[in-house]
């Protein structure tokens, strides 16, 4: 006889606050609900009573993770506005801040994916690495989470020493070079929890319009920094890491991969730092009537803003689309006649973001 | 589908979105193409862009005058994005939802936001308002703000 289990929205088996309904016949699962919405802000209505400066220290709060991509993305519509052309080093500091986001990013993810495999070794080896990324960071911005570096027009603070982070990024590439891919690849552990698990079809990827490394894992080749080249990605060559297995496995590998590219991307944009000022104009930015999109990529996938602006201090609309907003849906497509036992770590593979989704 | 796009292959899409029900001509902008519509067929223009094999990236909604709200549908075909923008009317709009997945969430949330009847929604439940808030507060003034005397 069917049952239905209520996991969430505060439950050890989930990342952040959602809710997951659960209907199962024995240990496998019919159908999966989900809700969201325990962590609702408004920030995109309170962005719009605050003044465009102030409005981007509100916004890098979406997120306590991908806090620079929102706030750059935001700048970035702003900037489209008022045909603001961001100074050359500041568009390589902004690359390099959103990639070292990256890298912590995936690295908290890969962290807590050997977590739910019970895998607590490969954990503490990943979350020392992710902690020399923070220390990072922190050397740069004088920050741990919210890094402050985007005004705009540019970047609040220059990156001072280049030479010491290449060493330092250098250094972890090869740690997960050595260690870690290797380990989420040919681990007899980590292949049983996770190949076959969870699966997401190309066709059904594209039907659910899921983004990022879950798209790519599924065999999409969608990335906004080849697809919509922004800052200077195309001029370092970024290059894609697809999989065509979408299980649970195959969002593992697709940012284990992503990993080292995020390194590559790092040292060249730091070795190729050009020089010149941080800001494309100095004081209080004017922003004249019009409207803009912009697109960037977060650790999670596409990230979407539209901003508005009617030639007043602030912000006439906001809307700010996250890459967790599509992909958590998905999860009742990944679910049904899967395991109840592997719900888990099914939700985390989609490595789900509910401060983003929620807003 | 080929990510790039040459001016051939531009122009007679520009052509096709131009040519949907209820659209107008395509404005060629800085972060894509725009079309200002707002007697759209957007159920018409939903199938038109599955045709077209354009993804589906989001809606937005703003308060229009008369109670009525702008809806800008967002798309990505290869490198180039598309934006479509209308109008309620009455309120009121069909709803993606059905042949459109993506399109179930945020159509929930502007209708938590600025009270908008997606017509067909299989479930139009709230997503993110709390349950003391009124549907449509974005369109509510600031608390202690002094509204327009003009």
């Amino acid at each position: 006889m069917p049952f239905t289990i209520p996991v969430g929205p505060y439950h050890p088996a989930l990342e952040e606050p959602f809710k997951v309904s659960v209907r199962c016949v024995a240990e496998t699962v019919q159908q999966v609900s989900v809700d969201v919405g325990f962590s609702f802000r408004a920030i995109e209505l309170l962005a719009q009573r605050r003044e465009w400066v102030p409005g981007v220290t509100l916004i890098e709060r979406v997120c306590g993770i991908c806090s620079n991509v929102h706030a750059m993305t935001f700048c970035r519509a702003a900037e489209r506005i008022a045909g603001i052309e961001v100074p050359a080093r500041a568009v390589y500091i902004r690359t390099i801040i959103s990639e070292l986001e990256r890298l912590h990013s995936h690295l908290l993810w890969a962290g807590l994916a050997a977590e739910y495999m019970g895998f607590q070794t490969l954990f503490m080896e990943i979350f020392t690495l992710r902690e020399q990324v923070m220390d990072l960071l922190e050397t740069i911005s004088g920050n741990r989470v919210n890094y402050g570096m985007n005004r705009i027009g540019g970047v609040n603070r220059d990156i001072a020493d280049p030479k010491a982070a290449i060493a330092t990024v250098q250094a972890m590439a090869k740690v997960i070079e050595n260690d870690v891919v290797p380990t989420f690849m040919t681990s007899a552990t980590a292949k049983a929890r996770m190949v076959g698990v969870g699966p997401l079809s190309k066709e059904d990827a594209i039907a659910w319009g899921v983004v990022g490394p879950v798209a790519r894992a599924s065999g999409l080749d969608i990335d906004v920094r080849s697809d919509h080249p922004y800052l200077a990605y195309a001029e370092l060559g970024f290059k894609m890491v697809t999989q065509p297995e979408g299980d649970v496995r195959a969002r593992v590998v697709v940012r284990a991969l992503e990993l080292l590219e995020t390194i590559r991307l790092i040292a060249e944009a730091l070795r190729n730092l050009p020089p010149g000022p941080l800001r494309a104009f100095e004081g209080m930015p004017s922003i004249p009537p019009g409207e803009a999109i912009a697109l960037t990529e977060a650790p999670r996938g596409e990230v979407f803003y539209y901003v508005a602006s009617d030639g007043g201090k602030m912000p006439a609309r906001v809307k700010i689309r996250t890459p967790s907003f599509v992909n958590i849906p998905a999860l009742e497509a990944m679910t049904v006649g899967q395991q109840l036992g592997d719900i888990s770590l099914i939700q985390a593979s989609l490595d789900p973001c509910l401060s983003c989704t929620d807003r | 589908m080929e990510k790039h796009e040459d001016d051939g292959q531009r122009a007679d899409l520009m052509a096709r979105l131009a040519a949907i029900p209820g659209s107008a001509p395509v404005e060629d902008r800085i972060d894509g193409f725009w079309i200002s519509a707002p007697e759209l067929d957007v159920d018409a223009m939903a199938r038109e862009m599955k045709t077209l094999g354009c993804r589906f990236v989001t809606m937005t909604g703003l308060a229009h005058d008369h109670g009525e709200t702008a809806i800008i549908y967002h798309y990505v075909r290869g490198h180039e994005t598309i934006n479509f923008k209308t109008i309620t009317r009455s309120g009121a709009i069909a709803s993606l939802a059905p042949i459109v997945r993506p399109a179930s969430w945020i159509e929930r949330e502007i209708n938590d936001f600025f009270k908008v009847n997606f017509i067909g929604h299989p479930n139009l439940a709230p997503l993110l308002r709390p349950a003391e808030v009124k549907e449509g507060f974005f369109r509510e003034p600031e608390p202690g703000s002094t509204p327009p005397t003009n």
